[in-house]
Order: structure tokens, then sequence, then C-alpha cells
């Protein structure tokens, strides 16, 4: 089995999508993550829901974690108020990591081999530049356990 | 000069200008112009390693070592985000209060520690109260990272170039105290005032979001109680010693190591944690700086130098002391301030032998550091802590540019050094 009989059409984000509105699209979908792509539509990162997440994150939080814990209660519910207009463009790390990025013809080992590494419970799959769609953790794991 | 002290030179520039420029990694720079040194014989193992006077400080190493560690377990702790938090509910959410507060927080705390690490801390509260407050950010990590600088100056540990005279010049951390902290006190009171005008539109107060300040926990902000007691001990016991010298005779380096060996000891901290809070680049680039300025020294170029110095300032040690402070000022605000002080401090330490050698002579060892100190905030590249400032602003989607922190701190920087100018004047050259 290759990775291009696992793939499902995958809903995609821009650079200037606002990241609430990503954050909103993830929790509706019930998705593992979201795959940013380029005006050109070449996948630029592929988020883990946790870095999705990462992004709506106060920046103090991130560079203190003791500051996560001061905010009261009331505040805490809601910090993705803070966010207001923030794209995902300024809230990705400026240095970005491995893309969890396949080919059509990666077979369920390569596929499990680069989630494990990039930690991601999402690969997109890629030919030619071209975003074809994304293997989740959800399904390789139904493939290779044969539930 | 001899064909080799001409190429130390050269080497030493293209070093120099390298560090400056930040062409390559500045660590790189400073061990590239070392292993060059060594390469053509202008310095050897000898000197390199085991002088005083043209090799590794190793007083200087150890001593930022032991901070390190030390500063590395105390800033876990929580205790400054705790005060910052702290100060702003006791400012009541007045903007104004608030600055004072957290200044003399900055200017206290980078006494004790290193500018770049208590701007690290102090900055992300500063975003959380900030924002809460509804308060522009960016006036507030501007006057954090000059007040930083300005109360680094006052101690020994307060700043690296500081370490290096103290050093180089045989002084120790009660003479810092006696000359050099009732002044930089002076300064911060100025600089409150200074802050009160250049930042007069960013105050706003807003009643109803002053109210919201008052819900923040600060108390959550400890995690381990128990630790922070422990560095606590530490840190005072340490400042004990280092103020006990004449009674206790341990030199400033011994008393930092042996602190972070007592808190690593003595704590759940471990080895491995100890370790990674060193900032071993910044060691390593200290050697580096070492091995070249010891290489001119070695091969007479200093000398010359000094020698050139001293007749040119024979017997107007006030003169001297001006130009030295004022040029210390204005190479600072544009290089970074601990190669500059590296390579400055044989030369001082040649002029205050020439002039005497005593007490009256040392003048001019304070004015190095004034000048070295408080130059960092002429510009935004002048200090590292000024760099961090603008870093951790830019990663909060609050840039500060270049030039919206240089025409603040350019005010701050000539209006402190002002200050110092009949300072050292009325007090030591009358």
């Amino acid at each position: 089995m290759r990775a291009r009989d696992l793939l499902t059409e995958f809903p995609t984000v821009t650079l200037d999508t606002l990241v609430v509105d990503a954050a909103r699209l993830m929790a509706e979908r019930d998705l593992a993550g979201l795959i940013v792509v380029t005006d050109e539509g070449r996948p630029h990162s592929v988020l883990p829901g946790t870095q999705v997440l990462a992004l709506a994150v106060p920046g103090y939080c991130q560079d203190d974690p003791a500051l996560a814990r001061v905010v009261d209660e009331e505040h805490a519910d809601r910090f993705l108020d803070a966010l207001g207009d923030s794209t995902v463009r300024q809230a990705l790390p400026k240095n970005p990591r491995e893309l969890p990025v396949t080919d059509p013809d990666a077979t369920l080992l390569e596929i499990a081999a680069l989630m494990a590494r990039t930690r991601s419970p999402l690969v997109a799959v890629v030919d030619d530049g071209r975003l074809l769609g994304a293997i989740t953790l959800q399904a390789l794991m139904d493939q290779v356990t044969g539930a | 000069m001899t064909v080799l002290a001409w190429v130390s030179v050269s080497v030493f520039l293209g070093a120099y200008a390298l560090i400056a420029t930040e062409r390559i990694h500045r660590v790189a720079a400073a061990l590239g112009g070392a292993g060059i040194m060594l390469l053509i014989h202008a310095s050897d193992a000898g000197a390199a390693f085991f002088s005083h006077d043209t090799g590794v400080d190793w007083n200087v190493i150890f001593l930022l070592l032991g901070m390190m560690v030390i500063v590395g377990v105390l800033k876990k702790t929580g205790v400054f985000e705790y005060l910052a938090i702290w100060a702003a509910k006791r400012a009541r959410g007045r903007p104004y209060r608030l600055m004072v507060l957290l200044v003399l927080i900055t200017a206290g705390a980078s006494a004790l520690l290193d500018n770049v690490t208590t701007v690290l801390l102090i900055a992300p509260v500063t975003f959380l109260v900030c924002e809460r407050l509804g308060l522009k950010v960016a006036p507030y990590l501007i006057a954090e990272a000059l007040a930083s600088n300005i109360g680094g100056a006052s101690t020994l540990v307060g700043d690296p170039p500081n370490i290096i005279i103290a050093s180089r010049g045989g002084l120790s951390f009660n003479d810092f105290l006696v000359h050099m902290a009732p002044m930089v006190v002076v300064l911060v009171i100025v600089f409150l005032g200074l802050c009160r005008v250049l930042f007069r539109k960013a105050f706003v107060y807003d009643e109803a979001r002053a109210r919201e300040i008052m819900q923040l926990n600060e108390r959550e902000a400890i995690a381990d109680p128990r630790l922070l007691w422990q560095s606590l001990v530490v840190l005072a016991l340490v400042m004990v010693a280092f103020v006990l010298h004449p009674v206790l005779h341990y030199e400033p380096s011994i008393v930092a190591i042996l602190g972070a060996g007592i808190l690593v000891a003595a704590t759940k901290v471990t080895t491995e944690d100890a370790i990674s809070e060193v900032e071993w680049p910044t060691l390593v680039f200290f050697m580096g700086l070492f091995v070249m300025v010891g290489a001119l020294v070695e091969t007479g170029v200093i000398g010359q130098i000094s020698r050139l110095a001293v007749d040119a300032t024979e017997g107007q040690l006030g003169l001297t002391t001006m130009v030295l402070l004022w040029a210390s000022t204005g190479l600072s605000a544009i290089v970074d301030n601990i190669p500059y002080v590296a390579t400055m401090s044989p030369i001082v330490a040649d002029l205050v032998q020439a002039n005497g050698g005593n007490e009256h002579a040392e003048v001019l060892w304070w004015a190095l550091a004034f000048g070295a100190d408080l130059g960092g905030n002429a510009t935004a590249v002048g200090a590292a802590a000024n760099v961090v400032i603008l870093g951790i602003a830019a990663r909060n989607r609050h840039p500060i540019s270049f030039w919206e922190f240089t025409k603040y701190g350019l005010v701050v920087t000539l209006v402190t050094v002002a200050l110092v100018t009949p300072y050292l004047w009325l007090r030591y050259l009358m």
C-alpha cells in the first residue's frame, strides 16, 4: 500500500488566515492539525494540533511558563480573545522545522517513520509541488493494525 | 615596532571588525583571531593559558561561570515574575508608578545579575501587565533595558566590563560599592525623572483595566518555594562573602564558583541542570578576546600605545579622565563594550601606574567603567540587553525600531554621562 491509497482531501489555510479562524476550522471539523499553504498552493507548514494551539498562546507565556500560572481563571478562559487580528504568518515560529511532507509513492513504513520523527499526526502528500491531500495518524493506525 | 607586532595589530583589527559588524559569529571571530595569534607566534601556550597579564583571565571566566549557575537556578524560581506583578498591583495600575517600580526592580536586579538575564526575566511579565492595563509596552521595555545598563554599573558583578576592570585593576567588590554604586543611585533617580518626561504620552490610566490587574495571582509564579529560599540564601551568602573580602580573603571568582557548587550540592538542582545554564559561547568568547589582547601585549603593541598615551597626558590626570570617560561612552555606543574594555584595560592599567598607582589615579578605572557601562545605552546595538529587548519585542509583535530605541537611549546616555563628569571631577580630581 502506498501513500496515494490512504490520502484524503484535507482543508488548508493560508499564511494570511486569521489565527482565530484557523483554530475554529480545526475545532469544528475535528482535525488533527492544519496544513498552511502558500499563495501558489504549496505546503508552507504542516502544523500538528498542539502547534496550532501554540499560535494562539500569548508570547509571554511561551517565553516564561511561570506566567501562565499567574493569570486568573476568568482571563485564562478567554485567552483566545487576545489574538485580535493576528495572522498565521505572524504567529508561526521563525525557524521552521522539518515538514511532514511525502510523495504519493511513499510506503506505510515511510509515512509512519516520518510521523514519528516529526511528531506530527498529519502528513501532507505532495506531487510536483502540488498538494494532493493528507494522511492522518488515525487512518494510518487503522490500516497497519487492520482495525 | 617589529613586523610581528604590525601583523598582530592587523589580525586584531580584522577580528574586531568582524565582531563589530557581526559578519560571522562573534565566538568564531574571537577564536579565529586568537588562533592566528598563536599560529604566528604572537602568543604561546605559556602566555595564553598561564599569564595573568597576557592570557585568559581565569578570575573573570570562573566568576562569570559561577554567577551563571546561581542565576540560572534563581531565574527558574519565579521570584522576578512575583516581584513584577506585585509591583503592578502596588502601583494600582497607575502607569507612571508602574514604570517607576519596574525600573527599580530591573536596576536592582541587574546590580546582582547580569543585564541580559535581568531583561529576559522582566520583559515577558511586562507584556502581561501592559496588555492587562491596555498600555503600550514599548516604552516600558525600553525603560527596562536602559535601567538594566545603569543598574549594572553599580557593582563588580553587575556588568561584564566591570568584572574585567576589577580583575585587571585589582579592584574589590567594595571598591565598586564605594566608588560606583552611590553615583548609580543618583543616576537611577534622575533616570526616573527623565522617564516621566520622555514617555509622558504612554501614561494613559484606565480605571476599569486597573481593577483587572488586581486579579493576577503573583503567588502562583513561585513553583517551588523551598528552592526559592535556598537560592536566595546562597545568593545572599555570595554577596556577603564578596563584601567580606578584606576579612575572608576569597577572590570573587572563588566565591561565585563555591556558591554555585553549594547550590548544586545542597538543593535538588542537578549537575546537568547547572551545566545547561552556563552560556558556554560567552565564556569561550571571553577566552578568545583575552588571548588576542594578550598577544598585543606580548608583541609590545599595547606597551607602545600606553607609552604614547602616558607621554601625551603627562601630568594631566583630569583631562585624561574626561577623554577616557567620553571616548569610552562613544565607542561603547557603537561596538560591544566587552571587547572594548578587554582591550583598554591593559592601557588603563599602565596609565594608572604612570599617574602614581594610588587611589587618586584609580579614577581612570571608574571613568572606563562608567563610560563603557552607560555608553551601551546610547544606541539599540550598544549593549546586549538592548539587542535582547528588541528581539523579544519583535517576537511578540510589538516591534521597536532601531531609531525608536536610540532616540531615548541617546538622551539618557548624554544626561547620565554628563552627570558622571562633575562627579568624577569633584570627587577625585579637585
